[in-house]
């Protein structure tokens, strides 16, 4: 029973994007496309080379971190869907540290991930406190704190931090840029992403606090009971995924974007919520399925240039694949589901015996 | 045990930040990199059929800059039979992935009709030295800041593109108010904004009338064609009756604004000057519209890299060149008016325009 | 501050504020069955493009907004099926929509369109005045007759939904699906059809809002010009405190900060924008923080009879 529910978790997505693709491809020949050939440069564009190899890692950079925050926040029962906001915070304080502080290298660059989580976090532990103290729905409140972050940003970059005539930040100095991996467009961010997924995993998974905290998640009064502090351990994952978002942020300014500008991070919130899903729950198949995302992604505009085949293509695939997968796994998780499961592993078993 | 491996992880991660301590040390492996199958040296045959992407990150059929824009590419690659490719509506954090799927794809010219896309454009021109760049409103210096030479500025002249129009609102305003719409907060926009605006008043004063211009308002977007509606509402409502714009799908919307306006009132009181092709028709408040002629840029481009000389220059557009002009003008404008507006252009002409 | 700026100002805000109506209504009637629904930005995105069509291939933006309606019920099922009969968290499956339906919408506009690149408009929905041949620039004969009777339709659904909610065994039935569904089964109600007459409901209302935007507000269809207002509706509900009156005044009061802070922008008024575009976001927040929503508990999150309860 435990090994074929395994199965079927590990089915489900499997499932669920060859269906996305299917249709992807049905759709595609019915505009005249060889569906073959978008196949293909949709690889090439994602995978093809070292170069597009390392364009796809550093796409998937911020979606690991957005997964990540949502991954550990709803480990212990907490619906953040702020991840947007929490990003854009930390990139706004790195930001500032980074062209303001007068402060250049390494020093600056440890300071602007510190800064950046300490603001994700702090931009959570708003939505944590209403929360905890008021009975608050955590989701609208942090759908509705991303939008503040947002408009706060482009107060930021239009009038506070804004460089010369144009709006936007000024760039940060070369010193303070995260390094490539390789001359490859990824970064170290992207290792920091990986290290910071493999301690949420080794938190959530081999200590004592981490298994309070998914017992929590799991069943918030039998938690109760057992007298751990369930009101503490809520706030602490709004700030730690608060955090990650955050440190998601300092990473893309410093790794990629250097300035923020109008739409920067933008959707990554979201994303980052069915990245989580999709891997459900687990920190390290959410980097998985970060990277499969980026990849459709980058891989996507290769495609378009190569057959014409609109990019919004690309856009109802990723959607489906999110749209059959939660729906598929809300379903195996019905009663009906599980007995039906229950009946066909029992009738094997008595034809074995 | 757990302990140790909790230290583990976090060594790696205080490694990688040190890693991170040096800085951009990497020389961005340029060439030496390993490229993709198709962006190997062609042999230069004359057979060769040459290939232009444009991208862009308003619509190609936005009614206003995306599609002249678009527009340009095509017939300049008509004229010189080359092959086209555009990506269209992009965000700003794809323009590096848009471009560089092109140059993968063995593109000889990437075309990018922006000043913003300028960084994106500077960073793929270095690690494809191979492709040529052409970015149409790019900054006179930003060919100097390639160091491959593969970047090309085309640059319409904004001072004389805002004369154009703000001369002819100049004569056409009756309420002595005039409003300009812009779409993003661009160097070009507002050069464009403030030679409209010093066009006016000085055209204004030269038939005794005190012409002035309202604030730049921008809509942070080039799609946003409600937002075109409220603005140009809002001008509307603080008087002004002659409208130019630097934005899009939203010039749109202000004209649709327009003509309701106008609708309502029975005739056509509020006018708008559109660009930067000749839109004459699209809208019945259109009376003229500033043309830019960025094909035939676009075309020097092309000629360039078919002669092998690309790069590394900055392509000026201008009244005197024959790049910008003022297209055909609506009935609306009255004979002797439309007379005087062709001395004031073949003042710019001749430079001799304020002084 | 003249009196032209301030009844320019109103009109504003009330051409600004029916688009929301619309999406509010739907996200109320959603709600009050007990499905959080944040797809409809989405769904008010699809219907857009659908009534722009409708409207472009037919000439008559009133089959527009029926075309609208349509796609947004079927649309919406999706999201009715997966969140009730295989009981998908709500939120996510809402954000699905939102990812896919505006996918779907673009794709739809360039396979219809090429790659032609002409600027498509259709003409818009008549206004009561210009129907009655009505020409005034008197503030009342703009503010109640120059309206579409999409307007019109806005308030008298208000209305209803007010009527229905409080003083129909009907409606009381529908708000104890979102209160106590299994309370409401044991009397009898059948909890599942409320929910999909509600899904119903609320794919119409939210098609008909977008479909609003190219029928009766702009000629052109642009990808991405929901803009928002599907989130901003969700704040509505919770500003206007789920009643259909509350979330009238919620969305004239976001309309009226929409219109005040374009205006703010044309007269160069000295603080950045982006503050008054945070009002409705912050109000929201506020509102929940003051009103403290008595919860039976976090736990409730999530499950298929999620509910927010007043």
């Amino acid at each position: 029973m435990k090994n074929s529910n395994k199965l079927v978790s590990f089915l489900v997505p499997v499932i669920s994007i060859l269906l996305a693709f299917i249709i992807g491809c049905v759709i595609m020949a019915v505009l005249g496309a060889n569906p073959f050939v978008a196949l293909q440069s949709l690889w090439i564009g994602a995978f093809g080379s070292l170069r597009n190899v390392g364009t796809t890692l550093a796409r998937s950079t911020p979606l690991i971190f957005t997964g990540l925050c949502a991954c550990f926040a709803y480990r212990c029962g907490v619906f953040n869907l702020g991840g947007e906001g929490q990003f854009l915070m930390g990139s706004i304080v790195c930001c500032y540290i980074a062209t303001r502080s007068g402060i250049e290298g390494l020093p600056a660059i440890l300071l602007c991930l510190i800064g950046g989580a300490v603001a994700g976090g702090l931009w959570a532990l708003v939505a944590g406190l209403l929360k905890v103290y008021r009975g608050q729905n955590e989701m609208i409140i942090t759908i509705m704190l991303n939008y503040v972050a947002t408009l706060f940003m482009g107060v930021v970059y239009t009038n506070w931090l804004r460089e010369g005539s144009v709006p936007q930040t000024e760039s940060v100095p070369d010193a303070t840029k995260l390094s490539r991996l390789f001359g490859l467009r990824a970064t170290t961010a992207f290792v920091i992403a990986i290290v910071a997924g493999l301690l949420v995993y080794y938190f959530l998974f081999y200590t004592s606090k981490g298994f309070q905290l998914r017992a929590v998640g799991l069943n918030m009064t039998a938690a109760q009971f057992n007298g751990f502090a369930v009101k503490r351990y809520i706030l602490m994952s709004f700030i730690v995924s608060g955090a990650i978002a955050g440190l998601g942020g300092s990473a893309e300014l410093l790794g990629t974007q250097f300035r923020l500008i109008n739409g920067f991070g933008a959707g990554y919130g979201f994303d980052g919520v069915a990245m989580a899903l999709i891997g459900q729950l687990h920190p390290l198949a959410t980097i998985l399925v970060a990277i499969f995302f980026a990849a459709l992604r980058v891989g996507s505009t290769t495609m378009q240039a190569a057959t014409g085949v609109p990019t919004s293509v690309s856009d109802i695939i990723q959607a489906l694949v999110i749209v059959f997968t939660v729906a598929g796994l809300a379903m195996v998780k019905l009663p009906q589901f599980k007995a039906f499961l229950v009946r066909l592993t029992d009738k094997k078993k008595k034809e074995a015996v | 045990m757990k302990k140790l491996f909790a230290l583990l992880l976090t060594l790696a991660m205080v490694l990688s930040l040190a890693a991170c301590g040096g800085g951009k040390t990497e020389a961005p492996a340029a060439s030496g990199d390993k490229p993709a199958a198709t962006e190997t040296q062609k042999p230069a045959d004359s057979g060769k059929t040459y290939k232009v992407a444009m991208i862009c990150d308003s619509s190609i059929s936005d009614g206003g800059w995306g599609m002249a824009c678009y527009n340009a590419m095509i017939a300049a690659a008509e004229k010189y039979g080359w092959e086209t490719a555009y990506s269209d509506s992009i965000d700003q954090s794809a323009y590096y992935d848009n471009i560089v799927s092109y140059c993968d794809l063995g593109y000889d010219l990437i075309y990018a009709p922006g000043n913003q896309y300028t960084d994106a454009v500077l960073q793929a021109a270095e690690e494809y030295p191979e492709v040529a760049f052409a970015l149409l409103n790019g900054a006179e210096s930003t060919p100097a800041k390639a160091a491959n030479g593969n970047v090309t500025s085309l640059l319409p002249n904004a001072t004389q593109i805002g004369w154009i129009a703000g001369a002819l609102a100049g004569l056409m305003t009756e309420t002595n108010t005039i409003a300009f719409i812009g779409g993003m907060e661009l160097d070009t926009t507002k050069g464009k904004y403030e030679g409209y605006k010093e066009a006016a008043a000085y055209v204004g004063a030269q038939e005794g009338k005190d012409v002035k211009t309202l604030d730049i308002v921008y809509s942070n977007s080039f799609s946003a064609s409600d937002k075109g509606i409220e603005f140009a509402k809002a001008m509307m409502d603080q008087g002004a009756d002659v409208f130019f714009g630097d934005a899009s799908a939203v010039d749109s919307g202000a004209r649709q604004a327009i003509d309701e306006a106008n609708a309502a009132k029975g005739s056509v009181k509020v006018f708008d000057i559109a660009q930067p092709s000749d839109s004459l028709g699209q809208n019945e408040c259109i009376i003229c519209s500033q043309v830019t002629d960025n094909s035939g840029l676009v075309g020097l481009s092309m000629e360039a890299i078919e002669n092998g000389t690309f790069g590394g220059e900055t392509i000026y557009g201008t009244l005197q060149n024959g790049v910008l002009s003022a297209g055909a003008i609506s009935d609306l404008v009255p004979a002797e008016i439309a007379e005087k507006y062709q001395g004031y252009l073949d003042q710019m002409t001749n430079d001799t325009f304020m002084k | 501050m003249d009196w032209e700026f301030v009844s320019n100002l109103l009109l504003a805000s009330v051409r600004m504020a029916t688009p929301l109506i619309f999406l509010s209504l739907a996200e109320l009637y959603s709600q009050r069955a007990g499905l959080v629904h944040i797809g409809l930005e989405g769904l008010a995105a699809i219907g857009s493009l659908i009534g722009f069509l409708v409207s472009l291939i037919t000439g008559s933006p009133l089959l527009g907004v029926v075309a609208g309606a349509a796609v947004g019920v079927l649309v919406n099922m999706i999201y009715a099926y997966a969140t009730i009969n295989l009981c998908a968290e709500q939120i996510v499956y809402g954000m699905a929509i939102n990812i896919f339906a505006p996918a779907l919408a673009s794709f739809i506009y360039r396979v219809y369109f090429g790659a032609g690149s002409e600027l498509v408009q259709v003409s818009l929905m008549s206004t009561l005045a210009s129907m009655l041949g009505i020409t005034s620039d008197n503030f009342f004969v703009k503010l109640l007759l120059d309206q579409t009777l999409m307007v019109y339709l806005a308030y008298g659904l208000v209305f209803f939904t007010a009527i229905y909610f409080n003083k129909t065994k009907s409606g009381l039935n529908f708000k104890a699906v979102g209160e106590y569904p299994k309370a409401a089964a044991t009397l009898g109600i059948n909890v599942v059809g409320v929910k999909y007459a509600a899904s119903v409901i609320c794919g119409a209302l939210a098609g008909i809002g977008g479909a609003y935007l190219t029928t009766c507000y702009a000629t052109t269809y642009t990808d991405g010009n929901v803009a928002g207002r599907g989130f901003i509706a969700l704040a509505a509900v919770i500003f206007g405190r789920w009643s259909a009156g509350g979330v009238l005044l919620a969305c004239l009061f976001f309309g009226f900060c929409d219109a005040l802070q374009i205006r703010l922008q044309v007269s160069s008024f000295g603080v950045p924008y982006q503050f008054f575009q945070m009002i409705p976001y912050i109000a929201t927040v506020v509102v929940l923080a003051v009103i403290g929503m008595k919860k039976a508990g976090p736990k409730g999150v999530g499950k298929p009879y999620l509910r927010e309860e007043r």
